[in-house]
């Protein structure tokens, strides 16, 4: 099963995407409201897949991102943002994120992104599911 | 002095199309903002729940948005389906909110318009003061049946 990270400083934001994520094949391997906690997380859990908020005490999402990808370079990690600025959108895929999404997120739009994100060709050319 | 009172227009009209465009994406109904007006005496403009958010960079001031405790549990009723929404849940959706708001702004003003993590608050802080330096617009906000109040307070 692919394990997913829920990282938000917000409460309800992480319980919102769990929700709107849980008729996909995922485990919630845990939900942190820093970056600090977020890396701790992805150090004893490995996820595939993480959600990663930008404004966040402690430590920012670019920050964490950053930091991810030198302990665990194979996750996926899609930026979950208000900051609705290119620069910001930029700045995170050339860290590393392979998604972007501004909030305000709609149920439609997280799984859209999802479902882009988790698609991936197999050498044969048929579209699997996967990470 | 025009010129400036023009470009604190334009930046609340960005606040304006944020705010409207949270509801219209996460609730399918539209919000409908009143005439804003400027806050010219001492009077705080509070409600139950505010969440704020501190802007530096190319601007400095503050947005808020304080709504009664029922808009922000219809809000979490949306979002998560449960009616029994605890203080800390309100808190943290009048949080959210203002931080969405405030970082949509982004989109037109740049990364050099930069936002605090939210400032949460219940009822009317004794220690809430304003800075003296700043212009304070105040919109009125209905959506359903609630009304709220989004302020903008720039230098």
């Amino acid at each position: 099963m692919i394990k997913l990270l829920i990282v938000d400083d917000s409460s309800i934001m992480r319980r919102t995407i769990e929700r709107n994520l849980g008729h996909y094949n995922l485990e919630i391997v845990g939900t942190a409201a820093t970056g600090v906690e977020a890396l701790e997380l992805v150090k004893e859990k490995k996820p595939d897949i993480i959600t990663l908020d930008i404004t966040m005490p402690e430590m920012d999402g670019i920050t964490c991102l950053v930091e991810i990808m030198k302990i665990h370079p194979q996750a996926k990690v899609m930026i979950i943002t208000a900051l609705s600025d290119k620069l910001t959108g930029l700045q995170a895929l050339d860290k590393g994120a392979r998604g972007f999404l501004y909030k305000p997120v709609n149920s439609m739009a997280l799984s859209k992104a999802f479902d882009k994100l988790l698609k991936h060709k197999s050498s044969d050319g048929t579209e699997k599911r996967g990470v | 002095m025009e010129r400036r009172k023009e470009e604190f227009e334009a930046t609340c009209k960005l606040f304006i199309d944020s705010v409207s465009n949270y509801f219209k994406v996460l609730t399918e109904v539209n919000s409908e903002m009143g005439i804003p007006y400027l806050k010219e005496s001492e009077e705080i403009v509070l409600k139950d729940f505010t969440g704020m958010i501190g802007i530096s960079g190319s601007k400095k001031g503050f947005v808020y948005i304080s709504a009664d405790k029922t808009m922000f549990e219809d809000l979490i009723n949306i979002f998560l389906g449960i009616e029994d929404a605890s203080n800390a849940d309100i808190l943290d959706m009048a949080g959210e909110i203002s931080n969405v708001v405030a970082g949509n702004v982004r989109a037109n003003l740049g990364a050099n318009f930069m936002i605090s993590v939210p400032i949460v608050f219940k009822g009317k802080p004794e220690e809430l003061q304003f800075p003296k330096n700043v212009s304070i617009y105040v919109i009125p906000l209905k959506w359903k049946k609630h009304k709220a109040f989004v302020v903008v307070g720039l230098e």
